[in-house]
């Protein structure tokens, strides 16, 4: 069954994009999840279904965009949120009610992508890329940020992604503008991966879940489609190219990809779904406005016929799917 | 003929006795410094007033020796210090190694001549050994990267923990052409720091221009930085400059310039009088001399995506356009430094200055040209990274300046060219590519040279485990029964996984040792005859 349900905002002239989607660890039992929008954050306790603005306790003058939400993975016990807004980074410990603004860096950068390390309750790792000033990286739970841009040749970071695996490989990759880089060492120095030039930019990243093999690197582009390295990068092989002709907005990777080399991908216009790591495509059927487009895709209890979808659209509203 | 140009001439066997005590005397001061359990070697100061230096390291060892008394001998000493000396220049490390295998090759060729074999015959036939030992090596060869095994490879080439631990990360972060500094500090730890962004050594043109005046400092955020080296003394032309980039909306200009009259630094200083809505400040274009300056404005033109103004093809201010300013987030300047963060030149056209400048470090070979190159190259890649020393005293400072350069030399050839299995392991693997060559060869030449060098491969391990104090016949019985990859940890006195144990060796040094030690000693078994002048310091100074 697919529902459209839009945001119950409380300004109701606030209709702006969804830029960024996060949910609990605990979806399944506490239906929390999160929606960053150019009017602010938003949290819902229902799955989605009703939403509500977070930054009250701010009290704001104007709309404040945020551009990336990330839950710590110990939320069931330390209810964090960091928000990556255009300034810096906001951090909550209760969840969402009060907020801090973190001293990231002079001048203000403009986060585009916030993640947290799987082992946060241990190395307490946040890293957080930007639209102008590469990489900041935080080792004490947010408290203090520091740049770590060592190799990083383009500081434009459009999306982050951390190694499932982070506590023993500590790698992340970086996609920006031009091209793609990797981190071995927890984010503080960057190499750039053999991606080709030509299909930059790269605005989404996803990777298999931690296996014995080599981890599989998903790249999706502004234009080029849809691509994959299963040798850690040195080589690269397009998927879906007569299918998948919009930007790749997300890719989600089934986390037994291994067993089930299950993908969906969402590109502005279509969600797509493979069983077979990418070799063929199938549309999944949504019922929505076909002119809306779709930026935003949330897997809260991985891919499956029962999981739920949550859908952020280019005019505010979320799509529940189940 | 004057008495200085007189000559004493050398004949076999007094010849190959001379040279064979010089190898032997050499090899043996260098010995004991090889492996993690590594003895030291004490010198005698030229003064006698201050204690001796203690080394544990083959090329400085045999640089501190000049000359030997008996100078046949000496003839055959200066052969091994040449090579060691050569080999610490190039490599950083592998001099122990191959002074060890020098003196293996150079005994068994010998006993092998004397007994009526044909030293130039050998020698060729070693050499091409040589070449098969180096190409196995090639094969064996492993790259190494991360912090943790960065560290314990520069614990096997330094020994000092805290260093390579430190380094390790280092290395890990700024990567193989990384910059790093070396300085003393203050502290009783060993210290490490990193430099975000590109800098150069220049300086504001007044101190007025520090916008941080207790700090003297110029933070400056979301800059246009004009770049220069253009001689501005009419202030005339800096008035269209100012009111253009207040036209573009730039509310902070750095100008480079190379000089800067009087006049026009107290106008600039005026037209900052209101920071908050316009400032801007001047810098000496940084570099000495035509080629760095040169240098460092290319570097500043890709990081900021701005066009250099230059004297030379006739540019001044009149000509500058909006076009012609770069741009970074942050730039800024101290007494001494000016650098930029995060300048917003184009990605793509970085990367091909940097592929260009990394050229260039390739193919040269010039130390000083190397060590410019290599700090562009590691602050366009996005900053560099400082040591700081903990020495009690201006001795100490100096080994623990030695000791952190030789290491980093090695890193860095680690990381270019790979590691190989340590405690003379991979040169133990060699052996089975020789013994091949062996049974297939029925010249009793080319059989003697492979018999020579699968006898020498051992050498190494051997020193390393008797160093340590274990009996190396044992230990030789132990490794030979012991599976691929498996070799003896002194430190613990056991076989162990040398990978997973983290013992390594670089491999470049390995080659190079194994390389020079097997040619030098070839070469050295064909010198027949010596002659020595009967006025040495005649021939030194002709």
């Amino acid at each position: 069954m697919t529902t459209t349900d839009d945001l119950s905002l409380a300004i109701a002239d606030r209709v702006d994009s969804v830029l960024a989607l996060a949910a609990s660890p605990g979806f399944e039992h506490d239906h929390t999840c999160f929606a960053a929008r150019e009017s602010g954050l938003y949290r819902s306790g229902d799955g989605g279904v009703s939403w509500h603005y977070l930054y009250d306790s701010l009290k704001l003058t104007g709309p404040l965009t945020t551009t990336a939400v990330a839950l710590s993975p110990e939320w069931q016990t330390d209810q964090r949120v960091f928000a990556g807004v255009d300034g810096g980074i906001l951090r909550s410990t209760d969840g969402g009610k009060e907020w801090v603004i973190m001293n990231v860096a002079t001048p203000p950068p403009l986060v585009s992508t916030v993640v947290v390390s799987p082992n946060f309750a241990a190395d307490g790792i946040v890293i957080a890329g930007t639209l102008e000033d590469g990489v900041f990286r935080s080792a004490d739970r947010g408290n203090s940020w520091q740049p770590w841009n060592f190799g990083l040749l383009d500081l434009c970071v459009l999306v982050l992604a951390i190694s499932p695996d982070f506590i023993h490989d500590e790698m992340l990759f970086a996609g920006t503008e031009t091209g793609l880089f990797r981190s071995t060492n927890g984010g503080r120095a960057w190499r750039e991966v053999n991606f080709p030039a030509e299909h930059a930019p790269v605005v989404s990243l996803a990777l298999s879940p931690a296996s014995d093999t080599e981890a599989v690197v998903f790249v999706g582009t502004e234009e080029a489609g849809l691509f994959c390295s299963r040798d850690g990068g040195d080589s690269w092989q397009q998927l879906g190219s007569d299918t998948i002709k919009d930007t790749v907005s997300a890719i989600v990777v089934s986390p037994q990809f291994a067993l089930c080399p299950e993908l969906l991908v969402l590109s502005s216009s279509a969600l797509l779904i493979s069983q077979d790591s990418g070799e063929s495509w199938s549309e999944r059927q949504l019922d929505r406005d076909a002119e809306l487009e779709m930026s935003m895709l949330l897997t809260p209890q991985g891919i499956g016929p029962d999981a739920p979808l949550l859908i952020g659209c280019s005019d505010g509203s979320v799509l529940r799917v189940s | 003929m004057p008495k200085a140009l007189t000559r004493r001439v050398v004949f076999q066997p007094d010849a190959y006795q001379g040279i064979q005590k010089g190898i032997n005397l050499m090899a043996s001061i260098v010995r004991p410094t090889l492996g993690p359990s590594a003895r030291t070697v004490a010198i005698e100061r030229m003064s006698n007033k201050e204690a001796a230096e203690l080394l544990d390291d083959g090329g400085t060892i045999t640089r501190r020796i000049i000359q030997f008394g008996d100078r046949d001998a000496d003839m055959g000493a200066m052969l091994v210090r040449h090579l060691l000396w050569r080999l610490q220049e190039q490599v950083g490390d592998g001099t122990a190694t191959a002074a060890t295998l020098f003196q293996a090759v150079y005994n068994q060729g010998l006993h092998y001549v004397v007994a009526g074999g044909n030293p130039m015959h050998l020698r060729r036939h070693l050499e091409h050994g040589a070449q098969l030992i180096v190409d196995q090596l090639d094969n064996l060869t492993l790259q190494v990267a991360g912090k943790a095994k960065l560290a314990q490879l520069a614990e096997s080439i330094c020994h000092e923990p805290a260093l390579a631990g430190l380094l390790g990360e280092i290395f890990d972060i700024v990567g193989q052409h990384g910059h790093v500094d070396i300085r003393r500090g203050h502290g009783r730890e060993l210290e490490r720091h990193y430099v975000e962004g590109m800098f150069w050594e220049s300086s504001l043109f007044s101190t007025h221009m520090f916008n941080d005046q207790l700090k003297l400092r110029a933070d400056l955020q979301n800059a246009a930085l004009l770049i220069s080296d253009l001689e501005i003394t009419d202030v005339h032309l800096l008035v269209p400059l100012l009111d253009m980039a207040m036209a573009a909306e730039i509310h902070t200009l750095v100008l480079l310039a190379s000089e800067l009259s009087e006049r026009s630094i107290a106008f600039l200083l005026q037209a900052s009088r209101e920071p908050e809505k316009f400032q801007v400040v001047a810098v000496k274009t940084p570099g000495l001399g035509t080629l760095e300056q040169a240098e460092a404005m290319e570097d500043l033109v890709v990081l900021t995506g701005g066009r250099a103004l230059l004297q030379a093809a006739g540019d001044s201010l009149s000509h500058v356009t909006v076009e012609d300013f770069g741009h970074a987030r942050k730039i800024w300047a101290d007494k001494s430094t000016f650098g930029v963060v995060a300048g917003k030149g184009n990605p793509r056209e970085l990367r091909r200055h940097i592929t260009s400048v990394r050229a260039l470090l390739e193919h040269t070979e010039d130390e000083h040209v190397v060590t410019r190159l290599r700090q562009r190259v590691s602050k366009l890649m996005g900053g560099s990274a400082t040591l700081l020393l903990a020495p009690s005293t201006e001795a100490e400072n100096t080994v623990q300046e030695a000791l952190a350069r030789r290491t980093i030399a090695a890193l860095r050839a680690a990381l270019r060219n790979g590691v190989l299995l340590g405690s003379g392991r991979s040169l133990l693997a060699c052996r089975s590519k020789l013994q091949q060559q062996l049974v297939a060869s029925e010249d009793p030449d080319e059989r003697a040279a492979y018999r020579i060098l699968i006898k020498a491969l051992e050498e190494p391990l051997r020193t390393i485990v008797g160093n340590a104090g274990y009996d190396p016949g044992t230990v030789m019985a132990e490794i030979n029964d012991a599976a691929q990859g498996f070799g003896f940890d002194v430190r613990c006195g056991r076989v162990v996984d040398l990978a997973q144990a983290g013992i390594f060796d670089v491999a470049a040094a390995q080659k190079a040792a194994v390389y020079g030690a097997i040619a030098g000693a070839a070469h050295a078994l064909t010198i027949d005859v010596l002659i020595h002048s009967k006025n040495p310091q005649y021939v030194a100074m002709t």
